[in-house]
């Protein structure tokens, strides 16, 4: 690269600095934007993907409720219960069961029973209301994971989420009263549910776990449930769920379940972040836009004030490419240099919109946080190369004669 | 011998909304290997497009322009652009050098074109001596030097492809006489060591340096 364009860019940058940093600055700021907002977004992509991974691989079915089923649990009864008046017909029976866990096999479908309830945990504590599952005891280790203690094995044993635990000072061995005045009794707390986030089939952050026979003897349900979950280990999902669906809405005119495939779901929430991601980043894209413009100006500037210089290259020898060259030089270091210092304190700008929105910024230094900077690093370079063209092949078909008259 | 530039009937018309203009008309002529010329005539008789046409910048409405026995209406423009670079030294009445290169570069500029990268500086050393620039001066700016010695790093930039023909526009004209006279005696030099040298001017004082004169009036040559 030690052409004597080369040299002339770096001199005519060098003789005309504050110009030249102006113009970098704007390539800066462009590139910060670009790849601070891409950063933020792929990190928030990053996070809500580490809430949601452990919901994936299910088919959850619920009974269908006439608008698409409602995959973060149908509602209930209230606390009292739920198996009377017109949300009796909005419960799976145990024949709908055992028809999806046929369908389902080899994978495993788990008959889920829900409603909120009133409770009080320990001696004078306040009166709540949480939500509470009813789950057959062989299928809770396939489907939850304890931080602490052990699956309760017995009828008058519980779980409870991390979130319900630690708001409620609750450990191994606590006891909950369940119903007002502890009318259904007290459960004994044998493990502590790991954090699960968001979750489509249950969840249970905030909620007791029960076994499937103590919630149907308390609740008086017999054989009917609000959702069945099918973990799917082998083979897809979308192949499940559409198993189930051709069994049980063979109508479409008369639905009778509504099936959720999380991974579908997860992939709309994965979408819906990349637009949301791309959105921001396009915001961010306009000031390079603006910083684009601004090179242009600073090119146009730069060809009138060296038309004089143009045409003594041009009549001595230089050919139309040589002097394109020597523009575009000029563009190049302004896009490369601005864009890397950019790049930089896009990381900066990162770490600190991270720390901020996102209250993290363990997703700062992954692999797709980094790719909106080389993205905004090479966009910087492209738009000052593009803005820089015009401008430069002006100046190489500047016509000599007129060139070495311009004064 | 083949003549170092031929025109033959050549006229140059600028087409202006007033009206076509003829710079030159029907125009005929030869320049040997080894001349010294002086172009002269009263401003608009035509010089200037004659020496833009002679350094190939221009082309012809008609007739024919041979440099070196090659035609200019064949060549394309990055032909044109090798040839003025390779045969043709250009010295201007404001000597135009590159402000932000030094002496040396200045110089090398040709060379570097040709070969892509940088030159050693050798033979620009050789032929600032040739052009009597002190040495002290070869790392300096244009915008360090006089306008003397500015126009001897010109002439040194012109000579050093060793080109086949110097085409010199008005060279002393902003000189005072004394370095005027100075740059005449080295072009009257490197004319007796070969070089074919064309010098339009205005000015009789340089026409004594020179061997022949063409005298141009309205696009004609007179004399």
């Amino acid at each position: 690269m030690s052409t004597i364009f080369w040299e002339i860019s770096k001199r005519n940058i060098r003789l005309h600095l504050l110009r030249s940093s102006l113009a970098m600055l704007g390539i800066v700021i462009g590139v910060v934007a670009i790849a601070a907002m891409g950063i933020l977004g792929s990190s928030m992509v990053l996070m809500v993907s580490d809430t949601l991974s452990s919901v994936g691989d299910s088919v959850i079915v619920t009974p269908y409720s006439g608008g698409g089923g409602n995959p973060m649990g149908p509602s209930d009864g209230g606390p009292s219960g739920g198996s009377s008046g017109t949300m009796t017909s909005m419960k799976l029976t145990d024949q709908d069961f055992q028809k999806i866990k046929r369908i389902a096999a080899p994978n495993v479908a788990i008959p889920v029973l829900q409603t909120a309830e009133h409770m009080r945990v320990g001696v004078g504590s306040e009166d709540i209301v949480a939500t509470m599952y009813g789950l057959p005891p062989e299928d809770v280790p396939g489907l939850l994971i304890l931080s602490a203690g052990g699956y309760n094995s017995g009828e008058s044993g519980c779980l409870v989420g991390s979130t319900f635990a630690d708001d409620h000072n609750i450990n191994v061995g606590s006891r909950i009263s369940i119903g007002i005045n502890g009318e259904k009794g007290t459960l004994r707390v044998t493990g502590i549910i790991e954090e699960r986030g968001m979750s489509f089939d249950v969840s249970t952050d905030n909620a007791v776990v029960v076994t499937k026979d103590w919630f149907e003897t308390t609740y008086d349900r017999n054989d009917e449930y609000d959702q069945v979950v099918v973990k799917v280990k082998s083979g897809d999902t979308a192949d499940v769920k559409t198993a189930i669906e051709n069994q049980f809405n063979r109508n479409p005119r008369q639905k009778t379940v509504s099936v959720t495939d999380s991974n579908e779901l997860l992939a709309t929430i994965y979408e819906t972040f990349g637009t949301i991601t791309t959105f921001v980043t396009a915001i961010g894209g306009i000031s390079m836009i603006v910083a684009g413009v601004s090179i242009f100006n600073i090119m146009m500037m730069s060809v009138t004030e060296r038309i004089k210089e143009i045409g003594i290259m041009r009549s001595i020898g230089t050919r139309k490419y040589g002097v394109m060259r020597m523009f575009l030089y000029e563009a190049a270091i302004i896009g490369v240099v601005g864009s890397v210092i950019g790049g930089v304190l896009s990381l900066v700008a990162g770490y600190a919109m991270s720390a901020f929105m996102l209250q993290t910024t363990k997703y700062l230094f992954t692999v797709s946080s980094m790719i909106p900077v080389v993205e905004g690093i090479l966009f910087g370079i492209v738009v000052c190369l593009a803005c820089g063209f015009y401008p430069a092949w002006q100046a190489a078909n500047l016509n000599p004669i007129d060139a070495l008259r311009h004064e | 011998m083949q003549p170092v530039i031929q025109f033959s009937d050549v006229t140059k018309i600028y087409p202006l909304r007033a009206g076509d203009v003829t710079a030159l008309d029907h125009i005929s002529f030869e320049v040997e290997r080894g001349e010294f010329i002086a172009v002269m005539g009263p401003s608009g008789s035509g010089k200037s497009t004659l020496l833009n046409l002679m350094g190939c910048l221009d082309t012809p409405t008609s007739g024919d322009i041979f440099i070196g026995g090659s035609r200019v209406r064949d060549m394309s423009d990055d032909q044109l652009t090798d040839l003025r670079r390779d045969r043709i030294g250009f010295i201007f009445q404001y000597f135009n050098l590159f402000p932000l290169l030094n002496v040396i570069e200045n110089v090398n500029f040709p060379l570097m074109l040709k070969s892509g990268t940088v030159v050693d500086p050798k033979k620009a050393l050789e032929v600032l001596r040739a052009v009597q620039l002190e040495e002290e001066l070869y790392t300096h700016t244009s915008l360090e030097l006089s306008g003397g010695q500015q126009q001897r790093v010109a002439i040194a930039r012109a000579l050093i492809n060793n080109p086949d023909i110097l085409l010199c526009d008005e060279p002393t004209g902003n000189l005072d006489s004394r370095t005027g006279k100075s740059i005449m005696q080295l072009m009257t030099d490197l004319n007796k060591k070969g070089s074919t040298i064309i010098v339009i001017t205005h000015d009789p004082m340089v026409a004594e340096y020179t061997k022949r004169t063409i005298r141009i009036e309205d696009g004609r040559i007179a004399s």
